[in-house]
């Protein structure tokens, strides 16, 4: 600790602290452009100058370390002086175009100008102006607006990883340069105009639409990955113009998905009133009637229930209420990229936080493309590589990362039981055992090196295992993860506070589906095809849109028409089509209520955006239907639900009473019985399919949204993509090629990476080539 | 005597002559009082009647939708929409101002930093509706069509003194 004096006053800072940042700690006030606590230091702004004492030139404060002793003056007539004169420099090319620019009103110069600038500009020589760059959907630019501060250079390259912005030639003729082929390739691009102190980097969908004093911020939770980052929603009026990070969350980030999805809020798809089919197609009704419409559809039927894990708390837990009331035999399903639905030794969530991942000694990620997965963890990780801390990866495909892994290996998924039979062997014989480990490794024979990696890993002092989705939708994923399980707990990863086992979720409230939903849960998959074999009459849907995400829309297209479906959500997907009722509920932006994040975080919504119709939250409606079927209605207002949720959840009592949040995570459900043993494989066909989660294609809300959409087309992969020797073996070229699966052949174009393992058939896009998704294997033939 | 005297104005009506005495006095005097509406009073380049929106001699509407005056008004009398416009320029899809709340206070003219919005001295617009008080973009667009000389002078007329 380093104590100093700042205008006077003695304050203790931890050392090697700069003086600008021990300042902003203790409330002083210094004027800065280009330093950002998120950022490296550049120091080029010359902006945070400050007087210490005994040195005969001010100090620029963000890159001088504070000294025992020191004594920093932050105001003087001097000090004055140089702003002034720095902020002359910094406007001499700077265009007077405040009015028109978006920045106006928010702006770093514009406030530093009026504080620390000269009252009269001396300067009438000619200004200089600075070619544009398109930089994709998301970022535009005015680069004459630009004072050269380089956080966006800083941004690309420390935190997006992808390095393309940055600086051409100096002095007057100094540049910024987007080095950008159709758009800017970091899933975090929208980040960089909240960087930009200036005008020159802004975002673009909400580019001259808005001025920031016109905005009403709602604190939010993005439920679009089950990271639930804080968000700031800004609206004018009841129109969302733009999705900010939450300036005290946890994160300093948010991704391009959670953050213009918004565009979706408004989208034609958005279910804003109650409608019933009649012949002439879906037709706007009353509350009543529409309620009415789905009692008299599922009265008395076998019903199955699909729905998304991205509602609130309160909207999860009315489900299980409406389950319980009304049908009691009811088939639940909410994920929709499981297959197999015996017990997970430990179920989908995070026992660590994401702080604690970042700062373990080794982070195995295993089949996941976490950087579409979870943008943001994946940011911590960039992080951590680029400290020289190791991550090592187990997977189909080499998913671009943007930072250096330190281990990496392509197997295809039949060969995750041989990989982790040869970690275990390896920890066996060093002596780390569990019970149970000799009868999973009995099971399997094979041992795949790629195993040594992962074994290595778990010597660790501390070890954080992400468990993707290739493991999770697994057709024997239970056995997989009883002995991934078995080698944490035997390699000491498994006790409380070191807990490294991480299962990543198919969304939000992880652990409360598995404590709420663990006893009636099938598969999806199972679910559909018992619809369309008519073990079902009726569908019920909320918010899930099983034909369009997930893995089993070749079962949801053939379930569809079928049997009557009930709809309830806040935005339709392709199984609109079908549905004989739909019930609007209010999205997440519009409700008031809790979500859990994968590390077990709960975070709260308060202040909604109003609806744009007649939405009504998921749990009056779940009620409302409770009510309709002449039963007794077992909650009636919020508090109620909350006491029931405390009752299924007991974790969470308590986070209503007070309104401070806790920042205690949950844990996750653990099963200590689970023994799921691997079965062998029959490899009955040579290719295995593994199908790609992309954050621009999968959800509803995403493809309602035309920026993310856009986006999607820019980043998008060939359809379906092999290993070239994996044509090659099979005699084929890349192209047209017949896709021979256990359901029927597919023509489809084949194209080619030597990213993908040999022996896979990677499916890139599941918007084109979905009905692919759920096969497990395949064979590719020559084309017609 | 106090007496005699008061009698004799009771009597003499005096307070009444007198009082037509400044009557006639006025009446033989010039008027200063003008016939309105055949004549007029001179009226300020300060003058705060009529909002109108201007355009550029290009025929380009000058109002940038920076929407200062927008915040300014102390009345909420204004709304405003922005885009940008496909040549890449900001520009309103609406600019409303509701001369029912309008005060005249004159103060989005004072904070328009392309003088677009301007008090004209166009005043004589009374209706028997309050829709036809709400006035729209072109609406104002065309007063200011309308009126473009004098308050090309009126701003003219009062640079000096800004």
């Amino acid at each position: 600790m380093t104590t100093l004096f700042i205008n006077d006053e003695e304050v203790t800072v931890s050392a090697g602290t700069s003086i600008l940042e021990a300042c902003r700690e203790h409330g002083a006030d210094v004027p800065y452009f280009c330093y950002h606590p998120e950022l490296s230091v550049a120091a080029n702004c010359r902006m945070c100058l400050v007087e210490v004492e005994g040195w005969n030139k001010p100090a620029a404060s963000c890159c001088t370390p504070v000294g025992e002793g020191m004594k920093v003056t932050t105001h003087s007539e001097s000090l004055a002086k140089d702003r002034e004169m720095m902020m002359e420099y910094l406007l001499i090319n700077h265009p007077l175009d405040c009015p028109v620019c978006d920045q106006g009103g928010s702006c770093k110069l514009q406030d530093y100008t009026v504080e620390h600038g000269a009252k009269h500009g001396r300067y009438s020589e000619v200004k200089r102006a600075v070619v544009d760059h398109d930089l994709g959907p998301f970022v535009s630019t005015c680069m004459t607006r630009c004072i050269h501060c380089t956080r966006c250079v800083r941004f690309a390259d420390e935190v997006a990883g992808t390095g393309d912005m940055g600086v051409l030639n100096r002095a007057d003729h100094m540049r910024i340069e987007g080095i950008v082929e159709d758009a800017l390739e970091s899933e975090l691009s929208g980040n960089l105009a909240d960087v930009c102190p200036v005008g020159a980097l802004l975002d673009k969908p909400s580019h001259d639409v808005a001025r920031p004093w016109e905005m009403t911020r709602h604190k939010s939770t993005c439920t679009q990955c089950p990271q639930g980052c804080d968000i700031v929603i800004e609206s004018r009026g009841d129109k969302v113009i733009r999705i900010k990070p939450d300036k005290d969350g946890v994160e300093p980030w948010i991704c391009d998905r959670g953050r213009y999805v918004h565009d979706a809020f408004r989208a034609d798809q958005r279910i804003v009133a109650p409608a019933v089919r009649e012949k002439s197609g879906l037709v706007n009704v009353s509350w009543d009637e529409a309620i009415q419409a789905s009692v008299d559809v599922l009265k008395d039927k076998r019903v199955g229930i699909i729905f998304s894990p991205d509602w609130s708390v309160e909207g999860l837990a009315s489900i299980r209420l409406l389950h319980d009331s009304v049908f009691k035999d009811a088939k639940v399903a909410f994920d929709l990229h499981r297959r197999d639905m015996r017990e997970f030794a430990f179920e989908e969530g995070f026992s660590m936080s994401s702080a604690q991942i970042v700062a373990a000694d080794q982070v195995v990620i295993l089949g996941s493309d976490l950087r579409q997965r979870l943008p943001i963890l994946m940011q911590g990780l960039r992080k951590r590589g680029n400290e020289g801390k190791p991550v090592t990866r187990i997977g189909a495909m080499n998913y671009r990362t943007n930072s250096d892994l330190s281990a990496d290996a392509l197997i295809r998924p039949r060969e995750w039981v041989a990989v982790i039979a040869r970690a275990m062997q390896q920890l066996k014989d060093l002596g780390k055992t569990a019970a149970g480990m000799d009868a999973w490794l009995e099971k399997v024979e094979e041992r795949h090196e790629a195993g040594k990696l992962l074994a290595d890993a778990l010597l660790a002092d501390s070890c954080a295992l992400l468990v993707g989705e290739e493991i999770r939708s697994h057709s024997d994923a239970s056995a997989l993860i009883h002995g991934l399980d078995l080698m944490m707990r035997a390699s000491g990863h498994a006790e409380a506070g070191a807990d490294g086992r991480n299962l990543i979720p198919e969304g939000m409230n992880a652990q409360l589906l598995s404590a709420v939903f663990g006893d009636i849960r099938v598969s999806a998959g199972d679910l559909l095809d018992a619809a369309s074999d008519g073990e079902l009459d009726a569908l019920v849907l909320i918010g899930s849109d099983p034909m369009g995400d997930g893995l089993f829309s070749m079962q949801a297209k053939r379930a569809m028409g079928k049997v009557p479906l009930v709809q309830i959500g806040a935005i339709a997907g392709q199984t609109s089509e079908f549905a004989n009722v739909m019930l609007p509920a209010a999205a997440y932006s519009e409700v008031e209520g809790t979500f859990i994040n994968m590390e077990g975080r709960i975070r709260m919504a308060e202040h909604p955006l109003r609806s744009l119709g007649e939405e009504r939250p998921l749990w009056k409606v779940m009620m409302r239907l409770v009510q309709a079927f002449g039963e007794e209605i077992p909650v009636v207002n919020l508090t109620e639900l909350r006491a029931r949720i405390e009752s299924f959840l007991p974790e969470v009592s308590g986070v209503w009473d007070d309104d401070v949040t806790d920042d205690e995570c949950l844990l996750v459900a653990r099963n200590r019985d689970a023994n799921s043993m691997p079965n062998a494989i029959e490899p009955a066909m040579s290719l295995d399919v593994v199908s790609r989660y992309s954050m621009y294609r999968e959800g509803m809300w995403v493809r309602a949204s035309s920026y993310l959409v856009e986006a999607g087309d820019i980043h998008a992969l060939d359809d379906l993509l092999v290993h070239p020797n994996t044509l090659k073996d099979a005699g084929l070229s890349a192209g047209e090629c017949k896709v021979r699966t256990t359901s029927g052949d597919y023509d489809y174009h084949i194209g080619v990476r030597e990213d993908v393992a040999e022996g896979v058939l990677f499916i890139s896009k599941r918007g084109v080539a979905g009905d692919l998704s759920c096969e497990v294997m395949a064979s590719l033939e020559g084309g017609q | 005597m106090r007496f005699i005297k008061h009698a004799l104005k009771t009597w003499l009506l005096w307070e009444l002559v007198k009082g037509l005495a400044l009557t006639m006095r006025y009446f033989f005097k010039k008027s200063i009082t003008v016939e309105y509406p055949e004549e007029r009073t001179p009226l300020s380049p300060r003058f705060r009647g009529l909002h109108a929106l201007r355009r550029y001699e290009s025929g380009e509407e000058r109002c940038i939708a920076c929407k200062l005056c927008e915040v300014i008004c102390p009345a909420l009398a204004i709304v405003i929409e922005s885009e940008e416009r496909d040549d890449g320029s900001r520009r309103t899809t609406r600019y409303d101002i509701d001369m029912t709340k309008c005060i005249y206070c004159g103060l989005c003219q004072e904070a328009c930093p392309v003088d677009a919005i301007v008090e004209t001295q166009h005043f004589e617009y009374a209706s028997e509706t309050r829709e036809a008080l709400y006035y729209t973009k072109d609406m104002l667009l065309e007063v200011g069509e309308q009126y473009e000389a004098q308050i090309a002078a009126n701003i003219k007329a009062d640079a000096p003194y800004r």
